[in-house]
């Protein structure tokens, strides 16, 4: 019997639920110390005074670093542009600027205290539009001695503030919109959100014979390695990272944060492990949440209303140091249509550095945005017509064969218009639209997507006793990616039970290169790797068991946990019995395997800074929701939420539902309830999770979900990526319904009751004095 | 910090007579806690109160008086029986149900949020505390206890027993309506609750409104009353209210919301409140 698309058990689930699981927060080591940082309290500002001493005379302090004990050197994902500690500058409230190493945690943070530092505040960079401005103070007075992370040669577009720029700028653009008939202009403005995960970041490190040891909860444990390695200045191999069960991470959990200063600590500690874990503030406050950013479009209109050219300029805030940044720039030039034809298209994504926190990855990375910018726009476009709004949707979307402003041709575009008839049938749109009642409003909206195409490898074991082990330092983030979907893709090839597959914790020093859980990939990345290491299992198992069953190799199969004859299955020797035979013949049996999707062929000169040149793997999205705003509060519920999705294959229905409850879940807090506010100094005025408030699940309805299959030739079982798809439509189409119910264009996210009720209310006012006259 | 367990009110007392200022209640500690954590309190002395089971109990009969520990959850289920749908309203949106379960409505009144959300709900039953100290007994209305930001007249040695209710007359509904950006778990943007009583053709005969988180203490606004006073709920009476009420009020800009933002919630909720109030009334 097949495993694939039923429903199993989670191999983690059982620890999880029962308090057994030890999560990186939980770890311990003997002898262990613990650490806390000093973090500068100001956005912007010079070291006058930093003094140590006070904190080193406490008795049970073990240790107190600064710039001063770390390598003279600079470390980044894809700019080297961050030092460990602020040493003359300080550049975001929250950056590290001393570390210290205590018997115990309490009074790690009272030595922390206890070193004086004294900042003379300088002006904060904070507003995008100011930082671009030429007489802008630079965040990075230095920024162009910095060197990219893969050497000079793979430098790109920056300047100044301008942390990276990518500009794509087809001919006709202008010739278009110089003879549109009409022209339709939008802004749109986003916050940060904070990945809002239940573990907060933690990091044990320990200094042994030459080598640094890291045990943390990590979503990239491999990135992990590189950054501690160069921030320590030694080679990479000189790191091992070890990975424990994570409580979520979004993206927050895929760059090193606490990890070296544990590393460098315990050095410094001569060698006690030191133990680092950040409070909730200092977690949100230094979080690499997703970036806030100003979208401005510009679409041109023939008579028919056809578009016939946009123009799309994306700002977003970088914050003080690029992480991952840089290389997510382009994604703007896959979304600035949408999934629409738009005609030629100029894109112009900035990146800014400001003296914020550095912004990182959020499952949906710019997505979110871009399609909140591109749906809401085309809201506004059909209702400048007078036209249905799905209709001019369906108008412009996508084909099969569509070719993109990159050069990337979609052969599977058609899958869009499945995606809107399966809304469609459940939700009948000319159904909505007539029973509309007053504050009630509906929107919809669609996307495309990639699967994380990079690197994964796994081996696969096979003990005497006929039961797998997978050695792979994938992690399962929480979405079931490992504990189901790879579990269940070695159990289906192996024919064995899942609950015969043990997948290993990551650990650099034992499994390969894993490019991490980022970009919707495990699944389908190292599910395929493991399957490959699978598959030169069974060879080797058909080859040893031909000689038990005195039949040849090829006429055997591997099935219900035995090798058979193929036709005769009454002819059959147990995978155990094959495996203990192994074992002591040929020797013990294990299969490697290894996969990555090669990037979609594209047009190299489409655009300057193309980092991420295309979108491999793609997949298809159609969202509608339905929301009903409290005209007394300028509240907003949302009552029904709809999604229609290309998964490829289901491997696990629970895995995969779940990605889609709780990505929408995200989305509508991104939406709605979530607040992350910087304030004209730089600082975030949401600092606990009091005042960053995550939905409830009073706040979410219960999704309903239409999984589209059309299973990709290349993943295992034809799987491509699920979890990132379901947040990157929630902000545009519940903005598209409170619009839609409140009759006025809510243009920002979150959308907030205070500028629901003030749009109300001007309407009201207006319709009051129109009445009068 | 030392911690100490009363077993009886006449212990409790002589500890907080002895100790003073440096001697802190603690009854379900949602709060202490907190503000220990915060180190927004010092105390050198904890003094637990939470297994005096006399000040756990309900009275109905005759005038309505509930111990200082009856629970947020005791007041949500209904324990105070018809009539107080404010208050089992407003204890039901005291956090969440861990929130509820050890919360109590003593600490709610003696913590003197701005936000409370009990508060109101007792305003508009004319709430009186009593409070007792080895030195006495004395009852005041609860508009005259709580006097500030988190500030009462509570000396240091007393302990707060017993809260005691109007009864509500017939043909009087009564509401409490919190705003809080997501459905559950908000501290109050602004709350208001309201109690009125009608005559037989559906004229006001008498009216209660108090709001929170609107001002430094959550307060009645005795203008807004009077001008609901002698209307049906209709919406001049309550236009004229809401303009009355908005006079009460001094609300801030903080961290969960805009002083401009609760200003415009405001009628809009008094309006609801009304609606709710008549239709209660009937039933
Ligand atoms: C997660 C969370 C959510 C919350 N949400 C809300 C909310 O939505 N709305 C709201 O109004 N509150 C909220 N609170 C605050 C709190 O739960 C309430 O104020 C609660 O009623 C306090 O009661 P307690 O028994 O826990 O008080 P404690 O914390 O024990 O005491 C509070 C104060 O009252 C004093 N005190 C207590 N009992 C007496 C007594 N009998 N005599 C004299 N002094 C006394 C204490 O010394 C202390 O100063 C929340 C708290 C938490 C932790």
């Amino acid at each position: 019997m097949s495993v694939i698309g039923e429903r199993v058990p989670r191999s983690d689930g059982r620890a999880k639920a029962s308090g057994e699981a030890e999560y990186g927060v939980d770890h311990a080591e003997p002898d262990m110390i613990w650490g806390a940082l000093v973090r500068s309290p100001v956005s912007s500002g010079r070291i006058t005074r930093l003094d140590t001493a006070p904190a080193l005379a406490m008795p049970g302090v073990h240790a107190v670093v600064t710039a001063a004990d770390a390598p003279d050197t600079r470390a980044g994902w894809v700019l080297r542009d961050q030092r460990l500690f602020a040493a003359d500058r300080v550049l975001y409230e929250g950056q590290p600027v001393a570390a210290v190493a205590a018997d115990t945690l309490e009074l790690a943070r009272e030595a922390a205290a206890a070193v004086v530092l004294e900042i003379e505040p300088l002006p904060a960079v904070v507003d995008l539009d100011a930082a671009l401005r030429p007489d802008a103070p630079l965040v990075h007075p230095d920024w162009e001695s910095y060197v990219p992370a893969l050497g000079p040669d793979a430098d790109y577009p920056r300047h100044g503030n301008l942390a990276a720029e990518s500009v794509s700028d087809p001919p006709g653009v202008d010739d278009a919109f110089a003879r549109a008939h009409r022209v339709v202009t939008d802004e749109f403005v986003v916050q940060r959100q904070y990945q809002a995960y239940i573990e907060p970041k933690s990091a044990v490190g320990i200094y042994r014979d030459g080598r640094f040891t890291v045990h943390t909860a990590h979503q990239f444990p491999y990135n992990v390695r590189d950054r501690v390695s160069q921030f320590l200045d030694v080679r990479p191999s000189a790191v091992r990272i070890v990975g424990h069960t994570i409580g979520g991470g979004f993206g927050a959990k895929l760059d090193a944060a606490l990890e070296p200063y544990a590393a460098l600590l315990s050095k410094a500690a001569r060698g006690r492990a030191v133990k680092l874990v950040n409070t909730r503030t200092e977690d949100l406050i230094t979080c690499p949440s997703r970036e806030g950013a100003i979208t401005r479009v510009r679409s041109a209109l023939d008579e028919d209303g056809t578009i016939i050219a946009r123009e799309l300029e994306v700002i977003a805030d970088n914050g003080a140091y690029s992480g991952e940044m840089p290389w997510l720039a382009s994604i703007a030039l896959h979304c600035a249509r949408g999934v629409y034809r738009a005609g030629p298209t100029r894109v112009t994504a900035r990146l800014v550095y400001t003296n914020t926190a550095p912004t990182g990855a959020f499952r949906g990375v710019n997505g979110t945005y871009l399609y909140h910018a591109v749906e809401r726009h085309m809201d506004h476009i059909a209702a400048e017509l007078g036209v249905d709004r799905r209709e001019y949707r369906l108008r412009h979307l996508f084909d099969d064969g569509e070719e993109l402003l990159n050069g990337q041709v979609l052969t599977d575009a058609g899958i869009l218009r499945e995606g809107f008839e399966a809304i469609e049938a459940a939700a009948p749109w000319a159904k909505l639209e007539a029973e509309r009642r007053p504050y009630r409003g509906i929107g919809i909206a669609a996307a495309w997507w990639l699967t994380n195409p990079m690197p994964g490898t796994a081996v696969v074991k096979l003990h005497e006793d006929g039961t797998a082990a997978v050695i792979t330092a994938a992690t399962d983030n929480g979405s079931g990616a490992v504990s189901m979907g790879v579990t269940q893709i070695v159990a289906e090839r192996l024919g064995i039970p899942p609950s015969d597959v043990f997948v290993t914790l990551p650990d650099t020093d034992v499994a390969g290169f894993d490019a991490g859980s980022q970009g919707s990939r495990t699944t389908r990345i190292v599910g395929k790797a493991s399957q490959i290491a699978a598959d030169e299992v069974i060879t080797k198992l058909k080859d040893v068991a031909a000689g038990l069953l005195e039949a040849a190799a090829d006429d055997l199969e591997v099935a219900d946990g035995t090798v058979r004859v193929k036709g005769a299955p009454g002819t059959s020797v147990p995978i155990a019995v094959v495996a203990a035979t192994a074992t002591n013949t040929v020797g013990p049996i294990q299969g490697t395997g290894s996969f990555v999707t090669p990037f979609p062929d594209f047009n190299p000169g489409c655009a300057t800074g193309l980092m991420l040149p295309s979108f491999p793997t793609p997949t298809y999205h159609v969202h509608l929701a339905e929301v009903e705003v409290d005209p007394v509060t300028g509240t907003v519920q949302v009552l029904r939420y709809l999604v229609a999705q290309e998964v490829g294959a289901v491997i696990s229905p629970d895995g995969t539902y779940g990605q889609v409850m709780g990505g929408v879940t995200q989305g509508i807090g991104y939406a709605l309830h979530e607040s992350l506010r910087i304030g004209e100094d730089g600082r975030y005025r949401e600092r606990t999770l009091e005042s960053y408030r995550l939905p409830l699940a009073g706040d979410v309805p219960r999704v309903e979900f239409f999984p589209l299959e059309h299973p990709d030739p290349d993943g295992p079982h034809g799987a491509k990526g699920v979890g990132e798809g379901p947040i990157l439509l929630p902000a545009a189409v519940i903005a598209n319904a409170v619009s839609d119910a409140i009759g006025r264009p809510l243009n920002n996210i979150p959308i907030t009751p205070e500028e629901v009720l003030a749009a109300l209310q001007t309407a009201e006012l207006r319709n009051d004095e129109e009445h009068v006259r | 910090m030392e911690l100490s367990t009363a077993d009886s009110v006449d212990e409790a007392l002589d500890e907080l007579s002895r100790r003073g200022e440096r001697c802190r209640v603690l009854a379900g500690g949602t709060d202490v806690m907190i503000q220990l954590a915060r180190r927004e309190i010092a105390p050198e002395h904890l003094l637990h109160v939470e297994r005096l089971g006399e000040l756990r109990a309900v009275e109905t009969d005759g005038s309505t008086r509930l111990g200082a520990l009856v629970t947020h959850r005791d007041l949500a289920v209904g324990r105070l029986g018809p009539g107080y749908a404010a208050v089992a309203e407003s204890a039901a949106t005291v956090g969440g149900l861990q929130t509820q379960v050890v919360g109590t409505i003593g600490g709610n009144v003696c913590n003197a949020s701005p936000a409370a959300d009990t508060l109101p709900a007792l305003l508009v039953h004319d709430a009186e505390v009593t409070l007792r100290s080895v030195r006495g007994s004395r009852t005041v209305p609860l508009a005259e206890f709580v006097v500030g930001r988190r500030v009462t007249t509570r000396a240091p040695d007393e302990l707060l027993t017993t809260i005691t209710l109007g009864r509500p007359a017939p043909r009087t509904g009564d509401v409490y309506l919190k705003v809080g950006r997501r459905s559950a778990m908000e501290v109050a943007i602004v709350g208001l609750a309201a109690r009125l009583t009608f005559d037989g053709t559906g004229v006001v005969t008498d009216a209660r409104i108090a709001v929170a988180s609107v001002g430094p203490r959550p307060l009645r606004s005795v203008g807004a009353e009077t001008a609901l006073v002698g209307g049906t709920g209709d919406a001049e009476s309550v236009h004229a209210a809401a303009k009355a009420l908005l006079q009460d009020v001094d609300p801030i800009d903080d961290v969960r919301g805009t002083a401009d933002y609760r200003r415009r919630v405001i009628p809009g909720l008094l309006g609801r409140a009304v609606r709710v109030c008549a239709q209660r009334a009937e039933g």
